[in-house]
């Protein structure tokens, strides 16, 4: 019996302009979602290789100006000798710390156009690297990026509410309901043939389509984790796809006109998509305020003014406490420009931690506040996971932000004893100089993460699914 | 008979319970935006006068130091809100917030309130913008879709149109009485809006806010206007109700969601700006090699040197009556503002290339006009952002230049071991910044400002047309 209902429903649909109209509007935003996201991670990509080419040419440089000094062929210039460990630990040599785009990258823009990708590191404090976002035009950032992330949240619950708003009223408006009924079938029956068809249609359109985006713009799914990020993908399309499929059958099932079932669909969109998030959001910023980046400013200024005063002091006790870096050559030069930095900026950094420490506990108590409620509304719960999937998320943000952290200690690590100790450096040392690699999260951790979200529109469904099986009992035929 | 028309629609959208519930729900989310709106202003407004007073404190008082440290120490500008700005927040939270003042270098923009929000508020800042430029127009969608296509259904329009009342005053008439039931709400929204701006602005910058208000007023009413034209221009012309409806959530789909992804991301293929990378590497480079490619850093250093001793006919740097380091650390900044000059200009004359399309891409959809608009009075658009960098910019040029300009009359013989206590930095004048006038404000917006005009009259114009030749 379903199956001849989804065939019947099959050549309605066909005959109807509506499915054809939006289907073919839905693959065109998809194709451009999808050229638009490539596009994004296309620019990044291009960013990090002219980085990485940029480093290899000053290490090449490095190398051969040693040499040549070695063979007396060159003068080293004072505050650009190669061979200091001074010079090489900042400009000349820093490293970049690189996040690189995922396999599935240019499916969510995500955060990925505020958030720096990649970092300049040096034996500089983290504040004077850590400020490398990307240029943008402010408007274009507030406008957001018409990627699939978008189509997918915004576009998608529209296309499915288009095709089945009317599911029932329209059968009741032609009259057509009640002869239906007149057979033996039962509505239930009838209202699965309808929605399962429009389910199946949409959903090999959504992941037909993308998957075919995918391919064509040079998504790579062997890459290692493709395919694990590529399930969850289907999974949480076709999850937040069937949240307003049941919304759908809930409202029709209420038995009320075609406009106002659009009326009522179009009201509940409005609410889970745009008004439920943006009151969260004022919930998050109001519960969890982030301290003023403004104050923050002030008081690294405040840290690093006490520092300098006390520079000299501060020198001589980092001596008292490291006697091991006092130069082979005899006493430490306590006017000496570098090793009064040091110890200036490692008193700064200490200064600051506290003002920083109280940042990252806010910016971890809004997340962890989101990740409460954004089980309010399904649109927030499938942003997440899409992030999360692409790699476009505050999360992988964050673990990079805390490989760079650990890949700074190792440079100072390398570096501030050859300063303090002033030994020179030799042309083979160059390879050994530390180089940031980066870990990417494991497909486990992200698959956790967004396992929970998938469970969040999961009940939701199942929910709404089932009032929507015990109204359409109710269901007014007549009338 | 417009008034008779409008009061009877009027009365029948009020008795409507489900036009009460949508416009209870705007009417709140309207305060609830304002009141957040008001605390933002209020809290950012102190942090900067009271981080900005610091800073200059900062300065006067930072002692004993060669005039050259002091100025790598710099000062720091925040840029000031506008009290209308908690209205509108526009790009406020995409920009940085403060700029780093400091010798050599015209530093970015750093701490964009973006970044250190949630992924959530990408969907959206709830501030009265927002409920003004998006769930509004859904309401007025609401409440005259079935302004001509209902009563025609109902059989109503054929017995109306037979006492001989004009369809040109129908149309008035049915605008009249949308717009009586949105006075409904926005009255109300508009005075406590304009208490929480007297609360929010001292009594000089309220009253300067009054015309940028007023004008702010009038956009959002052309938009409102423009939207009832069109609703009922498609009320007129659909086959039913329920095409009527599906028609203009789409109009509305279209003007707020997509026309603004699509318009950003077509500006930004047409005027393309490079990467931060890319940016930076091209100022490095001009500023090694010299704007023209041929002028080595070391080359130009000889010849300002040169150029100097002809000027002082010396030969030696010792014979001097100047400190030579004061006079080449400014001849260094000259040149390094040059490149800074062509480049920033180059980057930032991009931004507003892109913003100048959206402008004019509101041809297609009416929200890009009013957001443009919106943003401007508010104080908070690209363009004014870029004002503040710019006199920032300028500040920070006329300091250096006293510090180097003091380091050479005073550190002869000394150069970088000359040490300045707080009396040189006092006669440094502190930054000030005025936000632009209105009319500049409004010569930026012309083009939004007369697209919505000819928006709000071509609809209207257009429901008139329609409804004379509306079928029975």
């Amino acid at each position: 019996m379903l199956a001849k209902i989804m065939q019947h429903e099959w050549l309605n649909l066909r005959a109807d302009r509506t499915l054809w109209l939006v289907g073919g509007l839905f693959a065109v935003v998809i194709a451009y979602g999808i050229f638009n996201g490539t596009a994004w991670v296309r620019f990044q990509q291009t960013t990090l290789q002219a980085a990485a080419q940029d480093e290899r040419e000053r290490y090449a440089e490095l190398k051969e100006e040693t040499a040549g000094i070695a063979a007396g062929t060159r003068q080293p210039g004072k505050w650009t000798d190669p061979r200091s460990p001074a010079v090489v630990s900042a400009r000349r040599g820093a490293r970049y710390a690189m996040m690189p785009p995922t396999a599935l990258a240019a499916l969510s823009v995500g955060q990925s156009d505020l958030y720096p990708y990649y970092f300049q590191v040096s034996r500089s404090s983290k504040q004077t690297f850590i400020n490398n976002e990307e240029i943008e035009n402010p408007t274009n950032l507030l406008a957001g990026k018409f990627d699939l992330a978008f189509v997918m949240i915004y576009l998608y619950p529209l296309l499915i509410l288009a095709l089945s708003y009317n599911l029932l009223s329209q059968e009741k408006e032609q009259g057509t309901l009640a002869m239906m009924m007149a057979q033996p079938v039962a509505l239930k029956t009838f209202v699965f043939g309808k929605i399962g068809l429009r389910a199946a249609l949409i959903l090999v359109l959504a992941i037909g389509l993308s998957l075919l985006g995918f391919l064509f713009s040079g998504v790579n799914l062997l890459a290692e984790g493709a395919l694990g990020r590529l399930l969850l993908w289907i999974g949480v399309v076709a999850l937040y796809g069937a949240f307003w499929f049941a919304l759908a059958v809930v409202v029709n099932a209420f038995g009320k006109s075609s406009a106002t079932n659009a009326i009522t669909l179009a009201g509940l969109w409005l609410l889970f998509v745009l008004l439920v998030p943006s009151l969260v959001n004022v919930a998050v910023t109001t519960l969890a305020p982030v301290p003023s980046r403004v104050e923050m400013i002030q008081a690294t200024r405040r840290a690093s003014a006490e520092a300098t005063t006390k520079g000299s002091q501060l020198l001589a006790k980092y001596f008292e406490d490291h006697p091991e870096l006092v130069p082979a050559n005899g006493q430490p030069d306590m006017n000496d420009f570098y090793t009064k930095f040091i110890a200036v900026q490692t008193e700064t950094e200490r200064l600051v931690q506290p003002v920083l420490a109280q940042f990252d506990q806010q910016l971890a108590k809004q997340q962890t506040l989101i990740n409460t409620l954004r089980f309010l509304s399904p649109a927030i719960v499938t942003q997440a996971v899409l992030n999360d999937i692409a790699g476009t998320s505050h999360a992988r943000y964050q673990h990079f932000l805390s490989l760079v952290d650990r890949f700074h200690a190792a440079w100072q690590q390398y570096f501030n004893p050859r300063i303090l100790k002033q030994t020179q450096l030799t042309a083979s040392e160059f390879d050994q100089v530390p180089q940031f690699s980066f870990a990417e999260e494991s497909v486990g951790t992200i698959a956790q993460r967004a396992l929970l979200g998938l469970l969040g529109l999961l009940i939701p469904v199942a929910l709404i699914g089932w009032f929507g099986v015990q109204r359409l009992r109710r269901f007014p035929l007549a009338g | 008979m417009i008034i008779r028309i409008a009061r009877k629609e009027f009365t029948e959208m009020w008795r409507d319970g489900r036009f009460r519930l949508a416009a209870l729900i705007v009417f709140s989310l309207l305060l609830v935006s304002l009141l957040t709106g008001w605390k933002h202003y209020r809290a950012v407004k102190t942090q900067h006068e009271l981080a900005q007073a610091e800073t200059r404190d900062q300065w006067l008082n930072q002692g004993t130091k060669s005039p050259h440290s002091a100025a790598h120490y710099g000062v720091y500008a925040f840029k000031p809100k506008l009290p209308l700005s908690l209205a509108d927040r526009g790009v406020d939270n995409y920009v940085g917030q403060s700029v780093w003042l400091e010798a050599h270098k015209q530093n970015q923009f750093q701490y964009r309130p973006a970044q250190d929000a949630t992924a959530v508020a990408r969907f959206g800042e709830l501030t009265a913008a927002t409920v003004l430029q998006l769930l509004l127009p859904l309401l007025i969608v609401l409440l005259s879709f079935a302004a001509f296509a209902g009563e025609r259904e109902d059989g109503t329009l054929r017995q109306l149109l037979s006492l001989g009342v004009k369809k040109s005053d129908l149309v008035l008439g049915k605008a009249a009485g949308v717009t009586g039931a949105l006075g409904l709400l926005l009255v109300p929204a508009t005075i406590i809006g304009v208490i929480a701006l007297a609360l929010a602005a001292e009594s000089g910058s309220f009253a300067q806010s009054l015309p940028r208000l007023a004008l702010m007023i009038l956009s959002y009413l052309l938009y409102f206007g423009a939207f009832i034209g069109v609703a009922l221009l498609v009320s007129a012309r659909a086959s039913s109700a329920r095409v009527a409806l599906v028609v203009l959530l789409g109009f509305w789909i279209l003007n707020g969601l997509i026309a603004p992804r699509a318009a950003s991301d077509l500006a930004r293929r047409l005027y393309p700006t490079p990467s931060s990378f890319a940016f930076a590497q091209a100022m490095h480079h001009d500023i090694e090699k010299g704007l023209d490619g041929h002028n080595p850093q070391d080359q130009r250093a000889e010849q300002f040197k040169q150029a100097v001793f002809k000027k002082y006919g010396v030969t030696k740097e010792e014979d001097l009556p100047v400190s030579f380091a004061g006079l080449s650390l400014q001849q260094g900044e000259e040149e390094g503002n040059q490149v800074y000059d062509k480049h920033y200009a180059q980057l930032w004359d991009a931004f507003q290339q892109q913003n100048r399309w959206q402008q004019g891409a509101s041809i297609a959809a009416p929200l890009l006009a009013i957001r443009s608009l919106s943003m401007g009075l508010a104080g908070t658009d690209f363009a004014q952002h870029r004002s503040f960098a710019e006199s920032a910019e300028q500040y920070r040029r006329y300091f250096i230049k006293e510090v180097n300009g003091y380091m050479a009359v005073n550190a002869k013989g000394k150069d970088f071991g000359f040490m300045a206590g707080n009396e040189a930095w006092q006669k440094v004048a502190a930054f000030a910044y005025a936000a632009p006038p209105t009319g500049a404000v409004l010569r930026a917006q012309s083009l939004s400002l007369t697209l919505l005009a000819l928006w709000f009259v071509l609809a209207m114009g257009g429901a008139i047309f329609a409804a004379n030749r509306m079928k029975l």
